[in-house]
């Protein structure tokens, strides 16, 4: 807010500030409302403006998802992966996130803060294809198990919900780590104290105090992890080893074998509604939850 | 220290207590000390002289190196914090910023499964007690400096702790407020017979609201006693210097004069030979014609403080010298550059350990 300044600082007139935000407003009208709006008018058309010349209004697109159930299916499919990956990486994060924003010396938090965001610059693709080695017929998990005597018959992993669960939370966990202990490290460990002094084990001071303030943590966190899994491509179909259907899969088959763009738009928009009324329940849940300022 | 029975059933005894954080010298370094029960003690230091340490320490949120901690005839040092029966008020209050005013006081009747109607009754009493009824639905955002610092010592006595621990209660707030906070906490312990250490580096805090005080430098208890005694009979240096305005003299001692360096004697209140060094309070000097005192002197400056006049004095051998004295005296001579004789009781100054 570039209008907006201290005491003593040159104002700027209104003229200058908006100058001052179009680049900003520029990228943000290129790179998100138009394709946004293009996909939403996409969705209710009858056919490419492009190509077709007359294309009509329609919602058989919708119509079309909503009288099939492979496609109500598909995306419930694709949230309950979206939730699940969710809660896995809050559980995993957290702790961890507790850890890196708490740790007193230096080395251990830089050590942990190195261990987080190495994976995250390996890129999604390669940790995919790790977790094919892992999960493979005679791959670790299964080469282990045997060599161990424990299974006769290697574990089919590769195709399971779990198995595209745990590799879409290690891929994602980073995420909420960074989110969360952004917000943990803000929080004063005198409150803490103050809750042990009052008679609060450390559990309870944990539970009535950290755990409530760090909410907007759990919040933002959440929603990055679950806004990722639900937009997640490569993985449900490497691990899901092409038995598990995701929306973005479909989306992905209707543009490039069935060229139907505005199919595809539309289970695109149906998707982003969802997913906008699942995050808006969960904002109206956490704002109620005792720790929300 | 060995128990006593009568009054300090409940007292507090921390016995050779030490901490080190691996930096250097140790931040409390064999601190013993006994707080009565139903006193106001405090500990008075420099910034980093140990004193949040300690009162950590007896709270159990840091864990001394060695020493013990005793509450009445229990050894607490391996207690957690949580079962201590402590109440701490913090510097910066670490009111619960999630939960309302009376949340935040219910907080510790809560842990203690107080039933719910007590926890009402309790917290309502609380708040009437540090005067915040009617503030319990709001959030510690929305209070001012002293109404939170009211909050916290409301939420730390609430829960009725054998020993309340304040570190730099008063800390944050301005002048005005906090003398009117200092009698409100003095009339408050008086009241409920509390049991209280008190942090300060306001030594003037210390010496208008402490039945003793324990005054700290680099880890260690320079002296301990009732503030009239540190005040009038400081033992060393730092002491003196620490507590109230000061004039440190230096000389020679030969039997009960000190030979000082302007070539004048000072009247000792004990033998002593070779170096040594008194402190003299400003107060105890009284103004005399020139010639007739112990010491002539040159007025520098005098500077008016209302119901005295401070003057800073040159003594011979450029020494200097500050005297207070009421305001009616001798009011022609208090200009600068006027020449006076400065006389003292001979047991006004105090010897120092430390020459
Ligand atoms: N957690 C810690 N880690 C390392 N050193 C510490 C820690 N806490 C305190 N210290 C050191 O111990 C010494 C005593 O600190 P302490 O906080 O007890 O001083 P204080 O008397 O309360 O000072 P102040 O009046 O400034 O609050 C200081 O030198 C400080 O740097
Ligand atoms: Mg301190």
């Amino acid at each position: 807010m570039a209008a907006v300044t201290a005491h003593g600082a040159p104002t700027l007139p209104r003229s200058s500030a908006w100058l001052l935000l179009t680049p900003a407003l520029a990228m943000f009208i290129l790179f998100f409302a138009v394709p946004f709006l293009t996909m939403a008018t996409m969705s209710v058309l009858s056919g490419n403006p492009m190509v077709v010349p007359n294309p009509r209004f329609t919602t058989r697109h919708f119509e079309r998802i909503l009288d099939d159930v492979y496609y109500l299916e598909t995306l419930w499919i694709t949230v309950r992966l979206g939730l699940s990956t969710t809660i896995v990486s809050l559980l995993i994060g957290y702790p961890l996130a507790l850890w890196l924003a708490r740790a007193r010396s230096r080395t251990t938090r830089t050590l942990l803060m190195m261990a987080v965001l190495a994976p995250m610059m390996m890129g999604l693709v390669v940790r995919t294809y790790a977790w094919l080695a892992m999960y493979s017929n005679r791959g670790v998990i299964n080469g282990s198990l045997a060599w161990l005597g424990l299974t006769d018959e290697p574990i089919q992993f590769l195709g399971s919900e779990a198995a595209v669960v745990v590799a879409l939370a290690h891929i994602y966990v980073p995420f909420m780590i960074l989110t969360l202990s952004g917000v943990i490290a803000r929080i004063d460990t005198r409150l803490e104290e103050a809750a042990r002094g009052l008679g609060a084990s450390s559990a309870a001071a944990f539970l009535q105090v950290t755990l409530p303030l760090s909410m907007p943590g759990i919040l933002a966190g959440s929603l990055l992890v679950f806004a990722l899994a639900i937009s997640a491509y490569v993985t449900p179909i490497v691990i899901g080893n092409y038995n598990i259907q995701t929306l973005p899969m479909l989306v992905y088959q209707q543009i490039s074998s069935s060229f139907n763009l505005g199919f595809a738009a539309a289970l695109g928009i149906v998707l982003l509604i969802v997913a906008l009324l699942l995050v808006g329940a969960y904002n109206r849940v956490m704002a109620r939850a005792p720790g929300a300022a | 220290m060995a128990e006593t029975g009568g009054q300090g059933a409940r007292a507090l005894a921390l016995q050779s207590l030490s901490k080190s954080f691996g930096n250097g010298a140790p931040a409390v370094d064999n601190v013993s000390l006994r707080i009565e029960e139903g006193e106001f003690f405090s500990l008075l230091g420099p910034s980093g002289c140990g004193k949040t340490t300690t009162l950590r320490m007896v709270a159990g949120f840091e864990a001394p190196d060695s020493g013990q901690i005793r509450l009445g005839a229990q050894d607490i040092t391996p207690l957690p914090p949580e079962r201590r029966d402590m109440g701490m008020v913090f510097q910066n209050y670490a009111l619960f910023p999630h939960r309302t005013i009376a949340e935040n006081v219910a907080f510790g009747l809560r842990m203690r499964k107080v039933p719910k109607p007590e926890i009402a009754t309790r917290v309502r009493e609380a708040l009437a007690l540090v005067r915040l009824t009617g503030f319990e639905d709001r959030r510690p955002a929305q209070l001012s400096g002293g109404q939170q610092q009211r909050v916290a010592l409301a939420r730390a006595i609430v829960i009725n702790p054998a020993v309340l621990l304040c570190d730099e209660p008063l800390g944050a707030l301005d002048k005005k407020l906090r003398q009117q906070m200092q009698f409100e906490l003095k009339t408050l312990h008086r009241r409920l017979g509390l049991t209280m250490i008190y942090v300060t580096h306001d030594q003037e805090e210390a010496l208008t609201m402490s039945d003793r005080i324990a005054v700290m430098r680099a880890g260690k208890v320079a002296q301990c006693g009732a503030p009239r005694e540190i005040y009038d009979r400081p033992v060393d240096r730092f002491v003196a210097d620490f507590i109230g305005d000061t004039n440190i003299l230096d000389g020679e001692a030969s039997g009960l004069a000190l030979l000082m360096p302007g070539g004048w004697r000072l009247p000792l209140p004990e033998a002593r030979q070779g170096r040594a060094s008194v402190a003299l309070r400003p107060e105890r000097v009284r103004l005399c014609p020139p010639g007739a005192g112990l010491v002539d002197a040159t007025v520098e400056e005098a500077n008016f403080l209302g119901d005295s006049v401070l003057l800073k004095l040159s003594l011979p051998g450029e020494q200097g010298m500050l005297a207070r004295v009421p305001r009616h005296a001798e009011a022609g001579s208090l200009e600068p550059g006027a020449t006076l004789g400065l006389t003292w009781q001979a047991d006004d100054p105090v010897m120092l350990a430390d020459a």
